[in-house]
């Protein structure tokens, strides 16, 4: 292994290309690199995702791996708070005794452990290994509890199993009507955009709900700016349509569900007066929705974070479950509901117990049985298996003397950026007794590291990834590693050496990780026994769950049965409630948050990437006309935006795709430039996802450009 | 255990929000609560009646069925009837003479349809005569589909919101309705005098008759109704008659009970009556001289004394709410909110008024700010534009761009498509019609429409029906 695959039906002047998939989002595409010095990427046409079709983000993602600012050896700092050069056995036995000594004097708990979605299914894997056998900790939670963890719960509620899509994205373009909540896919996962347009050309619909004008809701037919965080009663309000205009599949109903009575007198409380006044949405355009969905011979709903990331981010989603599973279209040809997953390993990430509460194969820390069999495969005993540790934004707002955790391992996040009330986060991070940090470049949370530990890049090693259908696929080797850096697997091997573990992370190889690993999901949920490297490459990936060499994969699920004991999929009776915080004479606005399509996440990569920084330098505050004017500003003056948590100052952007109540800020910049600032850290009561899509803001500054005079 | 008793008396669509309100703060398991309905069903949702006159059950309306309060440990004392209540003894009493004690009351007994004085509407015995209905419970509307046939002359006296729903309701069974209204415009609390034009239209074509500014005098009959007579001339031929000519406040217990009322219950900005520990919401209660009877201001109002009880947030402050209501009647878009008059003399109205399509469109601006809205034929901007009055902003300086509809649809307004199956628009539907197609067989046959998911057979009856009655009116005209 880990020697480039070449790829047999290409000339032989192409002989050294090599398939991978891109570094970034959920949806990894299919790329084909040269295993030379030159970085040129292009897009895999015969990988059935992306059909060749790549983002600005994937045709530049080569720019990174030769990238000047690469970090190459590791960095301890000294006592005047420099960050210097050391090398690797002595920055290994720092972390090692600083872990040790932090832990004997105030318990295994505190130190703490922050995975990523970026990670391939074998780190993910190892990361929840290293800290329930190497540090014995029960802190450990990951970035991915700020994407999917709304649609994860509301999913496992509804339908017994978490996978993001349950169908292959090619079912898309077989859907006559779609409903796309708070997903902005046209921006943030832009090659599958051919679904929808193949799906516009064979007649069907789409209906767009975002509180902006996007250029996804720009090619809908019908586009819902509904006000931010009134989804719950959105949902509602359309159940109670498809109850009025009678069109529930009550045979469906009848036979593949189990308390669809709550659901209904739940959402008899929403009649269209209730929820016109809730969503700004008018009665018409909802009756439209609800006959476009139920009329069609096949309708979707996919969510993506606009209603997952609030405090009641799993009603929503089980409100948006509870209308398609009353509409009869769960499990049917091209229908259903579905989450678009984000982060590039989102999917597999959130399966194998890098979650505070998770073991390997969406196994559950605190269920007897599950910690019985994980052991076993572990080789240790159940009883020494940690018990479940706090949620993502718990953990972080934990760090430091007062909070309890003393040292924190953060791989492949930059949660300075990334976390709400983002300040406070900076502040815990500063008040650590020590803070390693794994990475490839220097970002803002590596600000406030003692070591920093230079990794290998997504081209320079072999792993696999679980793509936003359930595929799972192959990054794999394309260039050399450079000298300097090494991978995370071999770096948490090597820790577990230094703290007395090695007989458990004897590892070799990253195909070694991934047969204990597919061992260790046997029996769970997210069954991957049957899936192995070779079977990827013929299969073009494999879809889990897989329960065996001889199981073909399940592209498709649902068709018979739901994942609960019974086979039946379950509605829940769920009710809107107000936001975290909602606008008030104080804080008179709403403030929402989102992606550029030239960035991803954090902005640690892309914001390095020439063309993409050159194109989106920094954020912009979207405002309507209307409040421009009565601001007095105009697009390019500089407005001071204030929420009880904090300030921050960006260009105005005036445009009518926004709602005249609402501001839009995309969180991809740390500092002054971080709207993450000013979220609010309510969190969902079941998920623990924070409220990054609704807070209260107000104006409370306005001045002209730069070098301009009032 | 030892937790206050809560009594909420009435199990109306105030109560059943209430109690979801208390159940999501704690407060199912911080009090004892205890509901007493008059009525013998689980709480349900009054403006959906409809459901139940069309045949529907009442399953299909309930918003909480008895196994909702059992599973949720809520004392529910179905078809009880409070008659009595002592702030001083903290004990209540129902009609079977039963006592109950209570630390904390909540008075959610609604409000009961107002009867107006008319002669010969009673028997000998004091009793309704026979065919006298009013449109306000499942009892009410399920005697009333009982006597109902198709063909049968009906009248509904008075033309207000629930008045043009129950008339829609009872033509939907095929009866042969006239409403008769007081006043000279329909829904006048909520429409101005052009709205009431365009809203009179579109009623008359769903083949409802209308008179305006007729009063109701006497009932002629023996012991069943057989006609009305009314106040001027003439008088109309009918087999039943429904009263909806508003709403009054039930507050006999509380009056009996020695708590403060004008109109209804009054009550401060914690929803507390004049005595400590007894509440008011909903129908019954009078805050700031408004009291209101949609479902948006008491659904506020529930969330205001669920923080207030539980201690949840114990300065939660109920300050009034915004008019909004709306006409439920499929065909006819109805919306009305705040003020539809010009008060003073600075205020700005902005009238849009589109004799062609139907559609009226009413402004009342009030130091820039909106103050109000009607719309008629067309209420797709209500929903905004509600939040614009809630709020309070600043208007654009171009008013026009408030009715500019924030949602994008596609090819509604003009020439909507009716059957979403088929695809079938409606100047479509109309060709066929005027083609020769005057029964739904031929015309679902000719263009489809209807033979999907047959939701839209209903708009196409609609549409025939309009050109039928627009041929007819041609002919005599």
């Amino acid at each position: 292994m880990n020697v480039p695959i070449p790829i047999l039906n290409m000339s032989d002047r192409n002989a050294q290309t090599v398939k991978t998939h891109c570094p970034y989002c959920a949806y990894q595409c299919g790329i084909l690199m040269p295993s030379g010095d030159e970085n040129a990427v292009v897009g895999d046409s015969a990988f059935p995702v992306n059909n060749g079709q790549l983002c600005i983000k994937g045709w530049t993602s080569g720019e990174l791996l030769g990238h000047s600012t690469r970090l190459t050896t590791p960095l301890i700092r000294t006592k005047s708070g420099q960050l210097a050069p050391t090398n690797w056995d002595e920055a290994l036995g720092v972390i090692a005794d600083r872990m040790q000594s932090l832990q004997t004097r105030y318990g295994s708990d505190s130190f703490g452990v922050f995975g990523s979605g970026a990670l391939t299914n074998e780190k993910a894997y190892l990361l929840g290994k290293f800290a329930r056998v190497a540090l014995r900790t029960a802190n450990i939670d990951y970035n991915g509890r700020y994407c999917m963890s709304s649609a994860a719960a509301g999913s496992n509620k509804a339908f017994g199993i978490d996978r993001g899509l349950p169908f292959p994205v090619s079912d898309i373009a077989r859907a006559s009507t779609i409903l796309l909540v708070g997903a902005n896919v046209a921006d943030t996962l832009p090659p599958i955009m051919q679904w929808f347009e193949k799906q516009k050309e064979a007649g069907g619909r789409l209906i767009v709900a975002d509180p902006r004008r996007t250029a996804t809701a720009r090619t809908a037919d019908l586009h819902l700016p509904l006000i931010p965080g009134s989804d719950v009663a959105f949902a509602n309000g359309l159940l109670f349509l498809a109850l009025d205009e009678k069109v529930i599949d009550k045979n469906f109903i009848a036979e593949r569900t189990v308390g669809f009575e709550a659901a209904r007198n739940a959402a008899l409380a929403y009649p269209p007066i209730v929820v016109e006044r809730l969503t700004g949405l008018s009665e018409a355009s909802l009756r439209t929705t609800v006959r476009w969905l139920a009329s069609a011979s096949s309708s979707m709903l996919l969510t993506g974070r606009g209603p997952e990331q609030q405090s009641k981010g799993v009603d929503g989603v089980l409100g948006f479950i509870n209308l398609m599973l009353a509409l009869g279209r769960v499990g049917q040809p091209a229908s259903g509901y579905g989450c678009l997953t984000g982060q590039g390993n989102g999917q597999g990430g959130r399966e194998h117990g890098q979650k505070a509460d998770q073991l390997p194969g969406y196994r559950l820390i605190e269920v007897e049985s599950d910690r019985i069999s994980v052991a076993k495969v572990w080789g240790i005993d159940p009883t020494h298996l940690p018990r479940k540790g706090k949620s993502a934004f718990e953990l972080l707002n934990s760090l430091g003397p007062d909070g309890g955790i003393r040292g924190l391992l953060v791989m492949g996040s930059n949660v300075a950026v990334a976390s709400p009330d983002a300040g406070r986060i900076e502040e815990r991070l500063k008040s650590l007794d020590f803070l390693v940090v794994c990475d490839s470049f220097l970002h803002e949370t590596s600000e406030s590291a003692h070591v920093i530990l230079p990794t290998l890049q997504w081209a320079e090693e072999e792993g696999t990834m679980t793509n936003l259908e359930g595929r799972v696929i192959r990054r794999r080797r394309v260039k050399q590693a450079p000298t300097g850096p090494r991978g995370d697997i071999d770096i948490l091997c090597e820790l577990a050496k230094r703290l007395g573990s090695g007989d458990k992370f004897g590892f070799q190889s990253t195909q070694e990780v991934f047969e204990e690993f597919r061992r260790a999901t046997a029996g769970g949920i997210a069954d991957y026994s049957g899936i192995t490297y070779e079977r990827i490459d013929s299969e073009d990936g494999v879809f889990w769950p897989c329960t065996s060499e001889d199981h073909p994969g399940t592209p498709r699920l649902f068709a018979e049965r739901f994942g609960h004991a019974d086979g039946k999929a379950r509605f829940h009776a769920v009710h809107y409630r107000p936001a975290g915080e909602q606008p008030d004479d104080a804080f008179p606005l709403y403030l929402t948050t989102g992606r550029y399509k030239e960035h991803y996440n954090s902005g640690a990569q892309t914001r390095l990437v020439g063309p993409l920084n050159a194109t989106r330098p920094m954020p912009l505050a979207q405002i309507h006309p209307h409040l421009a004017k009565k601001l007095g500003a105009s697009s390019g003056w500089r407005l001071t935006l204030e929420t009880r948590r904090g300030r921050a100052e960006f260009s105005a952007e005036v445009t009518h795709d926004i709602r005249t109540d609402t501001v839009f800020v995309p969180f991809h910049w740390g500092g002054r430039h971080a709207v993450n600032r000013l979220t609010n850290p309510a969190l969902d009561p079941t998920s623990r996802m924070p409220e990054f899509k609704v807070a209260a803001v107000r104006i409370a500054g306005v001045r002209p450009p730069e070098g301009r005079a009032p | 255990m030892n937790r206050p008793n809560l009594a909420i008396i009435g199990n109306g669509m105030a109560t059943c929000r209430l109690l979801d309100e208390l159940d999501r703060r704690g407060g199912l398991g911080q009090f004892q609560v205890s509901v007493y309905g008059e009525e013998p069903h689980g709480g349900y949702n009054r403006i959906l009646l409809n459901t139940v006159l069309q045949r529907g059950s009442v399953d299909e309306i309930t918003l909480k069925p008895h196994s909702w309060y059992a599973a949720k440990g809520v004392q529910f004392h179905p078809g009880k009837t409070v008659t009595r209540l002592s702030h001083a003894a903290k004990r209540l009493w129902t009609g079977d003479r039963a006592e109950h004690r209570f630390d904390l009351a909540v008075f959610a007994t609604g409000s009961k349809a107002r009867i107006p004085f008319v002669e010969g509407i009673h028997r000998g015995d004091g009793s309704l005569k026979d065919g006298v209905f009013v449109y306000r419970t499942v009892a009410d509307v399920e005697s009333m589909r009982a006597r109902v046939r198709p063909g049968l002359p009906v009248a509904v006296v008075g033309g207000g919101l629930l008045g043009l729903e129950a008339a829609k309701g009872l033509t939907d069974l095929g009866a042969d309705v006239t409403v008769v209204h007081l006043f000279d415009t329909l829904m006048n609390r909520q429409v101005d005098a052009v709205g009431g034009q365009f809203l009179r239209r579109a009623i008359e074509s769903l083949g409802i008759k209308v008179l305006t500014s007729t009063s109701t005098k006497a009932i002629v009959g023996e012991n069943r109704v057989e006609a009305l007579v009314f106040g001027g001339e003439g008088r109309l031929l009918c087999d039943m008659v429904v009263f909806s000519s508003g709403i009054a406040p039930r507050i006999e217990l509380a009056i009996d009970s020695d708590i403060p009322t004008n109109a209804a219950i009054l009550v401060d900005d914690t929803l507390q009556s004049g005595l400590a520990g007894i509440y008011a919401v909903g129908e019954c209660a009078e805050h700031r001289e408004a009291v209101h009877g949609t479902v948006m201001p008491i659904y506020e109002q529930c969330s205001v004394l669920a923080d207030v009880l539980t201690g949840a947030n114990p300065d939660a402050r109920y300050l009034g709410s915004k008019v909004y209501t709306k006409l439920k009647v499929a065909g006819v878009d109805v919306a009305s909110m705040g003020r539809i008059e010009a008060r003073y003399e600075s205020d700005e109205i902005v009238q849009i008024v589109e004799e062609r399509r139907g559609v009226y469109r009413k402004l009342v601006i009030e130091n820039d700010r909106l103050a109000g809205a009607v719309l008629v034929g067309d209420s797709t901007a209500a929903a905004e534009l509600v939040q614009l009055l809630e709020r309070r902003v600043v208007l654009p300086a171009n008013r026009l761009d408030l009715l500019a509809s924030g949602d994008a649809l596609a090819g509604v307004g003009s020439d909507p498509e009716i059957c979403n199956c088929h695809r079938v628009r409606k100047s479509a539907l109309q060709a066929a019609i005027q083609g020769g197609c005057d029964t739904l067989p031929k015309l679902s046959e000719l263009t489809s429409a209807g033979t999907g998911c047959g939701s839209c057979r209903g708009q196409l009856a609609h549409l025939i029906l309009q050109h039928t009655h627009g041929v007819a009116g041609a002919a005599r005209g």
